[in-house]
C-alpha cells in the first residue's frame, strides 16, 4: 500500500507525544515499525447494552431495517472502512429474568450485512461470530458467501464466547473449558482458513471431526479480514499469529503506545510484519463546537444511558441480591453481598467470588467522592470524558498525534445514538482529519482489506 | 402484521391452542387460497452476476416469490441481499434443517424477514446426503431419524420464533424499561438430538411464524409428519429445464393443479407454490415467464402479484418495503399467526418464583 510513504505534518509533537516517542519520526515507538500517519473507521453498531440511548424520541428503532440502512449510508458518505456489528448468542439476564433495562434484541449480523451489501458500495461489512457456538465449515461458507456478495467487503470479528449458559440454546451446550478457548479458535480458523483456499478439509481435533471441501471461488480480498478484541495476553498472541485487525479498547496515549509496542513485539515474534495486525481501537466519540459544550455534552449522553433502575441493577449484579429497596439518590447499600451462583458465568460482570471484595471497595470509593448511588454507576458504566471528547478542532488534533506517532491505525467508534449517532463525526470531525491529511478523501480500493490498508493476501 | 393478544387472551380457556380465531385474509374473497408462482434460483457464485436486475425483471414479470436452492453460496444470506433489492415479492431460501444449530437457523430465518418487512419464508429441506453430516462432525441419520428430526427442528423454530410478544419492546421511559420481560417466553425445546432455551435474541418478525413449506422434490426425505401436519404448504415443482412454449407450461400446471387438488384436502399438503425449476438463465427467460404468468393469472390459477417494482423506486434507497403492505403469508393465503403465552414458559418465572415465595 501506498500509504506507508504518506508525509506526515511537519508541524512538532506534543510534549505529551515527543515524551512516548522512543526513535525518529520513521518508527517513533519501535524499530521495526513504521506509522502510515493514516487513520481508518469501523462504526461498531452494538445493538445491546447501555451505550445505546434508547429514551430519547431521536432514538431510532434497533431492529429496523431503515435504521441500519440509514446508519450504513452515513458511515459509507463519512469514508468509513468498516460497518461492525455485534452480536450475542443468548438475550442478557438480571437474577434470572431477560434483563429490561438497556436495549435487547437484534437481527442476525451476517443475515443484515448480506442485505447491506447490496446497497452499499465501499465499506466494509463485519460480523461478530463465535468459534464455540458455530460449525466452522458452516461459518466460513456462510462468510465467504458475504465476502462473494459483497466483492470482496466482509470481515468475521472473531469471539470465544464458551459459557454454559450461553450454551443452552445450541447442541453441544457449555462443552469447552474457558482454558481452551484459543487452542479451539485457532483449530476452528484453521478448518476455516482451508474452507476459503477450495482445500480439502480433514480436520481431526479435540472438539470435533470435520471432512468438506472448500467449493466457492476466492472474493476478490481473498479471504474474510480477521478481526479480535483480545486484550489478555493470550488474546493478543492470538491476534499476533492470526488477525489482520485487533480492536481492544484503551483509555489514554499512553496506554495505545504500549499496546501499539506489545502487538508489535508479538507480531515479529510470530513471524509477520510488524504491521500486520492494525490497531482500531473500540472508543466512543463525543463532540461539540466548543470544549466546555463537550463537557456538557458528555454529561447528558451519561445521564441518558444509565437511569436510576439501571443504577441499581447494575449493584445489584455484584452484589447478587435485590437492592430495589434502595434509594438511587442515596449513598451505596451497607449490606453484604449475596455470594451465590459461584461458577455459573452469565455473561460479562458477574464475578461473585470477588463481590465481597469489590462491594466493599466500591463503597469506600463513593463515599470518598460523595456520590450517590446514580452518580456513582453513571461514572462507572456510562459514557466518560475520554481521550477522544472535545472541541471539532481539539480531537481532530489529538487524533492526528496518535496517526503520526503510529500508536493506532484508526478508531472503532460505537455511537451512543441510533441511527443519527454518527452524523458529528461524519459532519464536523472528519473534514477536519482531511485537513490536517490523516484520513483519506476517498475510499483507497473496493474491497476491506484495500481499505484497511493491508497487504494483499 | 401481527396481532397483540394480551396474556389474559391467551390463557382464557376455549382459546384453543394453533387454530386462529381471527380470521385473516385467507378468508377474504377467496383469492389467497391460489398458489403463488414462484421461480427458483440456484445459489451458484456465477449467479451474482447480474442477479439484482434478474430478481427485479422476474419480479416485475409477475413472479410472486424467488426461492433460492443451495449451489454454494449460503441460500439465506442470498436471500437478504435479494431483500431490499426487490420490493413485493416472496423470498424463501430451500436450506437444510437436520445438520444445523436450529437456533442459528432459526434466527437468521426471522431476521431475513425483519429485513425483507414480512416477505421471507422457509423450504425445508431434510438433507440425507452423508457429506452433509461429515461437515459438522455428525453421524449420518437413517431416514426415519432424519424424518423426526425435520418435525423437531421445525417446530423448535416455530416456538423460537414465537417468544417474543409483537409488542415486547416497551420502551417505558417512565419505568425505565427497553423490554418487558413478562411478554417473553423462554423456548424450552427438549428434543430428541437438542435443547433450546431461548427467548429468541431477536425480537418477533412482521409475520411472527414464518411460512414454512416443503417443494414436493424434498417432500419424501421431509417425512409423513413435517409434509402432512406441521408444514403451511406444499410446493408443485414443475422442472422448465428442457425449455417450453407458455402455452405448454400453463396447460402442464393446469393439469396438476388439478389432480393435486382432487387429493386430500390437508392444510399441510395445500399446494401454495407452483415452483419453476430450471430456468435457463442464459436463454433470457423474462418473456416467457411474463406470458406464463399471464396465461396462468386469465386461468384464474394462480394468485395475483404481488406489486411490482418500478424503476424509479428499485433505485431510490429504501426498496424492501413491500408496495401491497402484504406479507408472503397473505399472498400464499395463510392466517396471521397471533402470539400466544405459554405461562408455564413465562420468561419472568423466576421472578414471579421468587416473589410468591416472599
Amino acid at each position: 500500500m501506498s500509504t506507508a510513504t504518506t508525509p506526515l505534518s511537519d508541524a512538532p509533537l506534543s510534549e505529551e507525544a515527543a515524551a512516548l516517542a522512543t526513535g525518529p519520526a520513521e518508527h517513533p515507538l519501535h524499530p521495526e515499525h513504521t506509522p502510515t500517519g493514516q487513520l481508518s473507521f469501523g462504526a461498531f453498531f452494538q445493538g445491546v447494552n447501555s451505550s445505546t440511548i434508547w429514551r430519547l424520541p431521536e432514538s431510532g428503532d434497533q431492529v429496523a431495517w431503515e435504521s441500519f440502512e440509514s446508519l450504513v449510508r452515513t458511515a459509507e458518505r463519512g469514508k468509513f472502512a468498516a460497518f461492525f456489528l455485534g452480536e450475542g448468542l443468548r438475550l442478557r439476564e438480571h437474577r434470572s429474568v431477560p434483563f429490561e433495562l438497556d436495549v435487547a434484541g437484534r437481527p442476525d449480523a451476517q443475515t443484515l450485512l448480506a442485505a447491506l451489501a447490496g446497497v452499499t458500495e465501499k465499506i466494509g461489512l463485519v460480523a461478530t461470530q463465535n468459534t464455540t457456538f458455530n460449525d466452522p465449515v458452516d461459518l466460513a461458507r456462510r462468510l465467504q458467501t458475504l465476502d462473494l456478495l459483497s466483492g470482496g467487503r466482509a470481515g468475521w470479528n472473531i469471539v470465544t464466547t464458551d459459557n454454559t449458559w450461553t450454551g443452552e440454546n445450541f447442541r453441544r451446550g457449555g462443552y469447552l473449558d474457558h482454558a481452551d478457548r484459543y487452542i479451539h479458535a485457532e483449530a476452528f480458523l484453521q478448518v476455516a482458513e482451508q474452507y476459503w483456499a477450495g482445500q480439502k478439509i480433514s480436520h481431526d481435533g479435540a472438539h470435533y471431526t470435520v471432512r468438506a471441501q472448500g467449493d466457492l471461488p476466492r472474493s476478490a480480498q481473498g479471504r474474510p479480514v480477521l478481526f479480535q478484541a483480545g486484550a489478555s495476553p493470550a488474546g493478543q498472541d492470538f491476534a499476533a499469529r492470526t488477525a489482520d485487525v485487533i480492536f481492544s479498547p484503551h483509555g489514554s496515549l499512553a496506554a495505545a503506545v504500549e499496546f501499539r509496542r506489545s502487538i508489535v513485539e508479538r507480531t515479529v515474534a510470530a513471524g509477520r510484519d510488524a504491521g500486520a495486525v492494525k490497531i482500531l481501537p473500540g472508543a466512543e466519540i463525543i463532540l461539540a463546537p466548543t470544549e466546555a459544550e463537550a463537557d456538557e455534552k458528555v454529561r447528558w449522553v451519561r445521564d441518558h444511558q444509565i437511569g436510576p433502575e439501571q443504577a441499581i441493577a447494575l449493584l445489584e449484579q455484584y452484589w447478587g441480591r435485590d437492592l430495589s429497596e434502595f434509594d438511587p439518590e442515596g449513598p451505596l447499600p451497607d449490606v453484604p453481598p449475596e455470594v451465590v451462583e459461584s461458577g455459573v458465568t452469565r455473561g460479562a460482570g458477574f464475578q461473585f467470588e470477588k463481590a465481597e471484595q469489590l462491594t466493599r471497595q466500591w463503597r469506600e470509593e463513593a463515599a470518598e467522592k460523595g456520590q450517590n448511588i446514580l452518580e456513582f454507576a453513571r461514572e462507572k458504566s456510562g459514557a466518560r470524558r475520554g481521550e477522544f471528547t472535545g472541541s471539532y478542532d481539539d480531537v481532530a488534533d489529538r487524533l492526528t498525534e496518535f496517526a503520526r506517532l503510529g500508536a493506532i491505525d484508526g478508531l472503532n467508534i460505537t455511537p451512543w445514538l441510533i441511527p443519527s449517532g454518527l452524523d458529528d463525526i461524519v459532519d464536523h470531525l472528519i473534514p477536519r482529519l482531511q485537513e490536517r491529511g490523516v484520513y483519506p478523501a476517498e475510499y483507497a480500493g473496493s474491497t476491506l482489506r484495500e481499505n484497511l490498508g493491508l497487504s494483499r493476501l | 402484521m401481527s396481532t397483540t393478544v394480551t396474556p389474559d387472551e391467551t390463557t382464557r380457556p376455549g382459546a384453543a391452542p394453533g387454530t386462529d380465531s381471527s380470521a385473516g385474509p385467507a378468508a377474504e374473497g377467496g383469492a389467497g387460497t391460489l398458489p403463488v408462482l414462484a421461480v427458483d434460483l440456484v445459489t451458484a457464485p456465477s449467479l451474482l452476476e447480474g442477479l439484482a436486475p434478474l430478481a427485479r425483471g422476474l419480479e416485475d414479470a409477475g413472479i410472486g416469490a424467488l426461492t433460492l436452492s443451495d449451489g454454494g453460496l449460503h441460500p439465506i444470506h442470498v436471500a437478504a441481499h435479494l431483500a431490499p433489492l426487490t420490493r413485493g415479492i416472496g423470498l424463501l431460501p430451500r436450506t437444510d434443517a437436520i445438520y444445523v444449530e436450529p437456533f442459528h437457523l432459526a434466527t437468521q430465518l426471522m431476521s431475513l424477514d425483519h429485513i425483507s418487512h414480512g416477505r421471507a419464508g422457509w423450504l425445508l429441506q431434510a438433507e440425507t446426503d452423508p457429506s452433509a453430516a461429515e461437515a459438522v462432525g455428525r453421524e449420518v441419520l437413517g431416514l426415519e431419524a432424519t424424518a423426526r428430526e425435520a418435525a423437531d427442528v421445525l417446530e423448535a423454530a416455530r416456538t423460537i420464533w414465537g417468544t417474543w410478544a409483537p409488542d415486547a419492546v416497551v420502551r417505558d421511559t417512565e419505568r425505565g424499561v427497553y423490554v418487558d420481560a413478562s411478554r417473553l417466553q423462554y423456548a424450552d425445546v427438549e428434543a430428541e438430538t437438542f435443547s433450546v432455551r431461548g427467548p429468541a435474541i431477536t425480537p418477533r418478525s412482521p409475520q411472527g411464524l414464518l411460512p414454512v413449506l416443503v417443494a414436493d422434490t424434498d417432500s419424501a426425505a421431509a417425512g409423513e409428519r413435517v409434509r402432512g401436519e406441521l408444514a403451511d404448504g406444499r410446493v408443485l415443482d414443475l422442472d422448465v429445464s428442457g425449455g417450453a412454449r407458455a402455452e405448454e407450461l400453463a396447460a402442464k400446471i393446469a393439469a396438476a393443479l388439478e389432480q393435486a387438488g382432487a387429493g386430500p384436502s390437508v392444510d399441510a399438503e395445500q399446494v401454495r407454490l407452483v415452483r419453476l425449476v430450471g430456468l435457463d438463465l442464459e436463454a433470457d427467460p423474462l418473456g416467457t415467464v411474463r406470458q406464463l404468468a399471464d396465461e396462468l393469472r386469465s386461468r384464474g390459477l394462480i394468485a395475483p402479484a404481488p406489486a411490482a417494482s418500478d424503476a424509479s423506486d428499485a433505485a431510490s434507497a429504501s426498496a424492501s418495503v413491500p408496495a401491497s403492505g402484504r406479507t408472503l403469508r397473505d399472498l400464499l393465503g395463510l392466517p396471521e399467526t397471533p402470539f400466544r403465552l405459554d405461562p408455564s414458559r413465562r420468561a419472568d418465572r423466576a421472578r414471579l418464583t421468587s416473589e410468591e415465595n416472599a
